[in-house]
């Protein structure tokens, strides 16, 4: 029996997907080894139970946690598919702001009455999926590798753990024979961001922003001296704080709380 | 020695050197077209420093003028050609997982343009892969190269290769450029490098005019390249000795981010990690990769435990490791002063100079302790042994013959080599078992060695061992070892023993315990105390034979637990082992005492011991780190200086009491 597999989208650009159905010739080799039971993207049926649930997107409205818990009791495994599920993705930046501000400045010329008492416009607020139920594994990135997407699928249909590195992305970039971008004048989150993306950034003379979260136990005081040494400013370490990783600071400020 | 297979590599290999060094001379325009005409070769793959943005690679040449001998320094070292960043050992279906294929060497390899000190890396490196269990996949690299060094024209301002005296080198390639403008001035070193050269017209003599340049050029490197180090590369080791618990650890580790980017870009780290990868099609690889100490999983066993949590432990041990393990282990210092790490670290806290002298600074007092220096090995005498080059990673097949269950969480499994050979270890040893496509993991041997199949009992705490715990009587697994130092035997003969077993110490205790109660061997020991604890009962390993032990005369048996939940039977006491260790009635002069067991237990247990009155030298440990090589390349289980994997696992308390790694 070939493990059956699903993937559902939420708040995202589903770009995670894309890499998927983009799979090109490995596709064949992951039909003979997985039956797709569902997968918006791609086609129309649905299915009563999966093997293993690739979730997509932030957890946003009631109606997305509900629907979320629902796919957890259907599913063996539940894997976060990609930067959003895994953190929120850029999207959880307006969680600094009211629910109320978030509308008003995305519909300004809504009439109130419209969005009111629509479950599609209720309170949101963006959580990755890990806030709302449990997660198996994690498939980092913006947008996930499609190497990677392959190994993990591998790892878990022979019982192994995903092999998602827990080093830094200098590991990678330096491996790579790659210029350090903080030696000509631009600054990175490589240092304590998660590899396995290759170091695909910084191979393109582009800054990593940490895109797949943080290592384990990343240093991230000796990070923000080496920035603050490279002459940012408070403001601008943030946002290289916050581009993908804003769970972290949230985080830090309710424990500070 | 003559054409046997044991030989020089590389080293002294043509009567030409011992004649005197060889100098020829060619014109630019003839250099040129030598370096096209190997290009043009389609027999060799190419490769030589080159630019890549403002920076320099080695890298394949695709045309002469892409040879850059001006470079001052490279991103990476040659390294990578000897051991890639991703380096594929092995490849199966797991089909048929035990029909191994290797990956066969490409085309000869020239490397042009390597720095002398970056040679002498390379050297130590051979050193390394080539001492003991003598890698195979690094020495066919090494001897499919061709190895064209090059004299340092422009000097990185972060190269201090002056300082560590390695702007010179008298060995270890086959032809030494020197770039004199119009002209190149080659050395003649090896009968490979003789023959290549071949290839190019017109090579004359060298005149002494030519050959007073060349000197003048290295002298002139030497003398530059300092960065005024305070100390000889030769003090490193006292200096280091007598600063294990400096200030500077700490305050520069303040800074570190561990990113691993020293010891990366490295050449004198070799530390690497093996890992098991198996593609859509079910094909298994077992692949090396590059690791590094600096990184935390590095040091990670199975069960979680990071043995060095604090980034100042990782950012200490790349220095000590540089600076006085390998002095300890092969007698030379690993740092060639080229510079790298001081150029990449970030924060700027990764440079030997600034960090050595800060040592030195810091240090109270300094004495170069002679006494205490390494032997020092010339690195042109390094023998090494093809004949046992050996796939290191490459396991044998076994069957698992019998398989029983011992608590909730371990099983016993009883295994034979394929080969119908005994394993033919000590007591005390472990094998690295693989489950192909998953990996391997380090298990004791729980049997003596007398038997022909061996025990392991296994403990499902990671991915290997819970493949392990999924296997049927009759399945295949892989077998490496047996490994490491286990117990002399003989030194205890005629010796009371005791020992101690914590939890999952029982089982590499047993395979000396069932070896000295052996009714052969039982007359060769005294009385044998065997005192075992574990958490509750259920846990207890071996029920009914402790039974049998403790019926064999001059044998006692104490057991404890630390607590026996309402429901459960229980006969022995209740409490911590170490309240069973007063209650042993052993006689302290004449006892070895062994001790295994989390690393929780190590401390009180041996304090106990010492309270006691037994000698330091009669108590007798066995240390857990995460063996991942077993033969001492890959650096992952080291202890200070010592290598749990080949110096250990068992030890004498006496050698380690003073290594502040070994019971933190």
């Amino acid at each position: 029996m070939k493990p059956k597999i699903a993937f559902f989208d939420f708040a995202s650009c589903e770009g995670c997907q894309l890499q998927v159905a983009n799979l090109e010739e490995s596709v064949i080799d992951v039909a003979e080894v997985v039956d797709v039971v569902e997968f918006r993207e791609v086609m129309t049926e649905q299915a009563e139970s999966y093997d293993i649930a690739f979730i997509e997107g932030s957890i946003t409205r009631p109606i997305d946690e509900k629907r979320l818990k629902a796919i957890r009791k259907k599913t063996k495994t539940l894997v976060a598919l990609g930067t959003c599920a895994h953190l929120g993705g850029v999207q959880r930046l307006s969680n600094q702001w009211s629910a109320k501000e978030n509308l008003k400045e995305v519909y300004p010329d809504a009439k109130e009455k419209n969005i009111n008492k629509n479950e599609f416009f209720e309170n949101p607020h963006h959580k990755a999926v890990d806030e709302v139920v449990k997660v198996d594994y994690v498939i980092p990135g913006c947008p996930i590798d499609r190497t990677e997407f392959i190994k993990v699928l591998v790892a878990l249909i022979h019982g192994k753990k995903p092999p998602i590195p827990d080093y830094p992305v200098c590991v990678e970039c330096k491996k790579k024979e790659n210029i350090c971008l903080f030696t000509i004048g631009k600054f990175c989150m490589g240092p304590i961001a998660r590899a396995g993306c290759g170091a695909i950034c910084p191979s393109h003379g582009s800054e990593c922003e940490a895109c797949r979260g943080y290592i384990s136990h990343p240093h991230e005081r000796a990070q923000i001296d080496v920035l603050e040494d490279c002459g940012l400013s408070a403001d601008e370490i943030m946002h290289r704080k916050t581009m993908f990783t804003y769970k972290y600071v949230e985080k830090e400020k309710e424990e500070s709380k | 020695m003559g054409e046997s297979n044991t030989r020089l590599l590389q080293k002294k290999n043509t009567q030409e050197n011992e004649k005197g060094v060889f100098m020829k001379v060619i014109s630019k325009q003839d250099f040129s077209d030598f370096i096209t005409t190997l290009i043009n070769d389609e027999s060799l793959d190419v490769h030589g420093v080159k630019a890549k943005d403002e920076k320099f690679v080695f890298g394949e040449l695709e045309s002469s003028d892409d040879l850059r001998l001006d470079y001052d320094t490279t991103i990476l070292p040659p390294k990578k050609y000897f051991m890639p960043q991703y380096e594929t050992l092995m490849k199966c279906s797991l089909k048929s997982p035990f029909d191994i294929k290797e990956e066969k060497p490409q085309k000869p390899l020239v490397l042009i343009g390597v720095h002398p000190y970056d040679i002498i890396a390379i050297n130590q490196m051979d050193a390394y892969y080539c001492n003991d269990d003598v890698s195979k996949s690094y020495l066919d690299r090494r001897k499919n190269t061709i190895l064209i060094g090059s004299d340092v024209l422009n000097i990185h301002d972060k190269a201090f290769f002056g300082s560590m005296n390695t702007g010179q080198v008298e060995n270890g390639y086959d032809l030494f450029l020197t770039d004199l403008d119009d002209k190149v001035v080659i050395e003649i070193k090896s009968k490979k490098g003789k023959k290549l050269l071949n290839k190019a017209a017109m090579v004359r003599e060298a005149s002494d005019v030519e050959k007073q340049k060349v000197t003048a050029i290295r002298t002139a490197a030497q003398g530059k390249a300092k960065r005024g180090m305070k100390i000889e590369p030769k003090q490193w080791y006292s200096l280091l000795d007598q600063n294990y618990t400096s200030k500077v650890w700490k305050n520069q580790s303040d800074k570190c981010l561990a990113c691993g980017t020293c010891t990366l870009v490295c050449p004198t780290c070799f530390c690497y990690d093996v890992n098991d990868e198996i593609d859509l099609k079910g094909n298994s690889k077992r692949v090396r990769t590059w690791d590094g100490c600096l990184l935390r999983q590095f040091s990670e066993v199975a069960g979680g435990e990071v043995f060095r949590e604090d980034i100042k432990d990782r950012y200490r041990h790349r220095f000590f490791r540089k600076g006085k393990y390998l002095p300890d282990r092969l007698g030379f210092t690993a740092c060639v002063g080229c510079g790298r790490c001081s150029t990449q670290c970030i924060p700027d806290i990764a440079d030997p100079v600034k960090v050595m002298n800060l040592v030195f600074d810091n240090s109270e007092t300094f004495i170069q302790d002679e006494d205490k220096q390494p032997k020092s090995i010339s690195l042109d005498a390094i023998k090494i042994d093809e004949d046992k080059a050996t796939s290191l990673h490459h396991p044998f097949p076994a069957t698992i013959t019998k398989i029983e269950d011992l608590t909730e969480r371990e099983k016993l499994f009883e295994i034979e080599l394929d080969s119908g050979e005994k394993l033919g270890h000590e007591p005390g040893q472990f094998v690295e078992v693989s489950v192909m496509g998953v990996g391997e993991a380090p298990i004791s041997i729980a049997s003596p060695p007398k038997r022909k199949r061996f025990d392991l009992v296994i403990r499902n705490v990671g991915e290997v061992t819970n493949k392990l715990h999924e296997m049927k009587k009759g399945d295949k697994v892989g077998i490496r070892g047996p490994f490491g130092t286990g117990f002399d035997v003989d030194q205890y003969k005629g010796r009371d023993l005791l020992f101690i077993a914590a939890g999952l110490g029982l089982p590499p205790l047993r395979s000396l315990i069932a070896h000295v109660l052996d009714k052969d061997n039982r007359k060769d020991y005294g009385k044998v105390t065997i005192l075992h604890g574990c958490k509750e009962p259920c846990e207890v390993l071996f029920d009914s034979e402790i039974g049998k032990w403790q019926e064999i005369e001059n044998v006692n048996v104490l057991r404890t637990v630390d607590r026996c939940p309402e429901g459960e039977c229980w006969d022995g006491d209740i409490g911590l082992i170490t309240k069973l260790i007063p209650k042993a009635n052993f006689d302290q002069k004449n006892t070895f005492c062994m001790i295994i067991g989390p690393p929780v237990v190590y401390p009180f247990c041996i304090q106990i011991l010492l309270d006691l009155s037994v000698p330091e030298e009669r108590i007798i440990v066995s240390l857990e780190r995460r063996m991942k090589c077993g033969v001492g390349k890959c650096g992952h289980c080291q202890i200070n200086n010592l290598y749990v994997c080949k110096d250990g696992p068992v030890f004498n308390y006496k050698d380690i009491k003073d290594l502040p790694e070994a019971f933190e």
